[in-house]
């Protein structure tokens, strides 16, 4: 397992694609948070929002769901099972190396904006969040990157067509969750990418939404472990039974 | 893919029972495809990682297969010889005894071709068994030894190349004469079988230099005098029914 947990590092190590949105993490977080701090005055509860909202996690499910029907798109899949037939463990290792690259991610992103929104705010002469806030915000960013790391995988080996997963999420966490939360809010805080997360992130999903709708932060959190074993039990039961060529 | 019905085992066990089993079974397929984005030697450290080989086989089977100058490009930028190479690389990452390529001269020019065909007699003069599955059937017969022939799903033939040719065949001679008719009357009159084939005669159990003698001694010029060579086409033909 630990090798093939290598081999996967690897393969993210060795494109262009985990930089490239990586990198675009950093610069749309930091963006918004520039934008934000520079042109509007913010207390310390906005200011913790900001920064754990940011889009940063949207790019990780992205990463993930990318990284997982590659396999498929360049036919590399079948090359992947001729080495490490046990399929099981293949799509295990994926979700965690994909796990760990949320977290990396994140952690990138979440220091990159926590220092930015620092220096201005400061420069502004408005108040900062204290370190252990700051601390506080840091867990839950990396715990929503893991989970979102894994589940990409498995949603992305459920569909394994690349356009259709990622123009599947983007429709989910763009429209379909956010719309659900606003009309149903109390079926809405459960949804996979939106409203679990914001609960983990215990920041609210939308401001015109009452307050008191997210889960609680642990409940928050089983309820994204449960969508990530989900997806990864269909997904690894396809797998079982597909045809890879 | 998974069969429908039936299995395929190598020395008793399915391939997913093998211990390590890319380092006994090597194994190019048609499609073999890279990561466009990877260069050739992180593609092979990845595959080096996943079926537990040394990191120092990589660069070693990139020489073999002569791809050192071009290991750091990345795959994109490859030509289908390349890539073929490439999937060659990959399948010898384990040193397996076993190797088995799908159409492995699909896309090669002649000089790949070559190459392919003296890399294969190479893999089997150090021990390995080496399966080629392929439909370029005359390409084929310049390098196997033994043939499996499949047609339909069903086993038709196998042997060795000169068992599945016809090799227990009486001999026969392909002849072309100035005078055909008369060489006829001579073969026949002296007890051969003849067949027509266009302006060839195929003389039946008769070795060339018994054709060439008759036509000696009963002077008469001849155009061309071989023997005839059954190809694995026309025995495949044979084989299975089916027409050109």
């Amino acid at each position: 397992m630990t090798r093939l947990l290598h081999a996967e590092l690897l393969k993210l190590r060795t494109t262009r694609t985990f930089v490239a949105l990586a990198a675009g993490a950093v610069a749309a977080s930091l963006l918004l948070v520039i934008l934000t701090t520079s042109l509007s005055t913010v207390d310390e509860n906005s200011l913790r929002a900001l920064l754990a909202s940011s889009p940063g996690a949207s790019f990780v499910l992205l990463l993930s769901a990318v990284g997982i029907t590659g396999e498929w798109r360049h036919r590399t899949i079948a090359s992947s099972i001729l080495a490490a037939p046990d399929r099981l463990r293949l799509l295990a290792a994926k979700t965690i190396a994909y796990a760990l690259a949320g977290v990396a991610v994140s952690l990138v992103v979440t220091a990159s904006i926590m220092i930015a929104a620092t220096l201005i705010v400061s420069a502004r002469g408005e108040a900062t969040l204290g370190l252990i806030d700051l601390a506080d915000v840091l867990w839950r960013s990396l715990a929503v990157g893991a989970l979102l790391g894994a589940l990409g995988i498995g949603l992305g080996a459920l569909l394994r067509n690349q356009i259709v997963t990622v123009t599947a999420l983007l429709i989910l966490g763009l429209v379909l969750e956010p719309t659900l939360v606003q009309l149903v809010p109390a079926v809405g805080r459960f949804g996979p990418t939106v409203g679990a997360p914001s609960g983990i992130l215990d920041v609210a999903i939308d401001p015109s939404v009452e307050a008191g709708t997210l889960l609680a932060p642990g409940l928050a959190a089983a309820v994204s472990i449960g969508w990530v074993s989900a997806t990864f039990a269909s997904a690894a039961a396809l797998l079982r039974g597909r045809d890879l060529i | 893919m998974y069969p429908s019905s039936g299995s395929a085992t190598f020395a008793g066990q399915r391939y997913d029972e093998l211990e390590q089993p890319a380092a006994r079974v090597g194994a190019v397929l048609e499609d073999a495809s890279f990561h466009p984005g990877r260069s050739a030697r992180n593609h092979l450290r990845v595959l080096a990682l996943t079926g537990g080989h040394a990191a120092g086989r990589v660069d070693e089977v990139l020489a073999t297969v002569g791809l050192t100058e071009a290991v750091n490009r990345r795959v994109k930028g490859y030509s289908l010889g390349m890539r073929q190479r490439l999937a060659i690389a990959s399948a010898l990452l384990g040193d397996p005894e076993v190797l088995i390529l799908d159409e492995p001269t699909n896309g090669l020019d002649p000089p790949g071709i070559s190459w392919m065909r003296e890399l294969l007699r190479r893999q089997s003069a150090d021990g390995r068994a080496v399966l080629v599955s392929s439909h370029v059937l005359a390409e084929v017969a310049q390098s196997v030894d033994d043939v499996v022939v499949i047609a339909d799903g069903q086993l038709r033939a196998h042997g060795t190349l000169d068992e599945v040719l016809g090799g227990d065949d009486v001999p026969a001679t392909e002849v072309r004469a100035q005078d055909p008719a008369r060489l006829t009357d001579a073969l026949e009159r002296r007890g051969h079988s003849i067949q027509r084939d266009g302006d060839m005669l195929v003389v039946l159990d008769a070795s060339p230099q018994r054709v060439g003698e008759i036509a000696r001694e009963e002077h008469l010029a001849v155009l061309g005098l071989a023997p005839r060579v059954r190809t694995l086409e026309a025995a495949f033909f044979a084989l299975t029914g089916a027409r050109a």
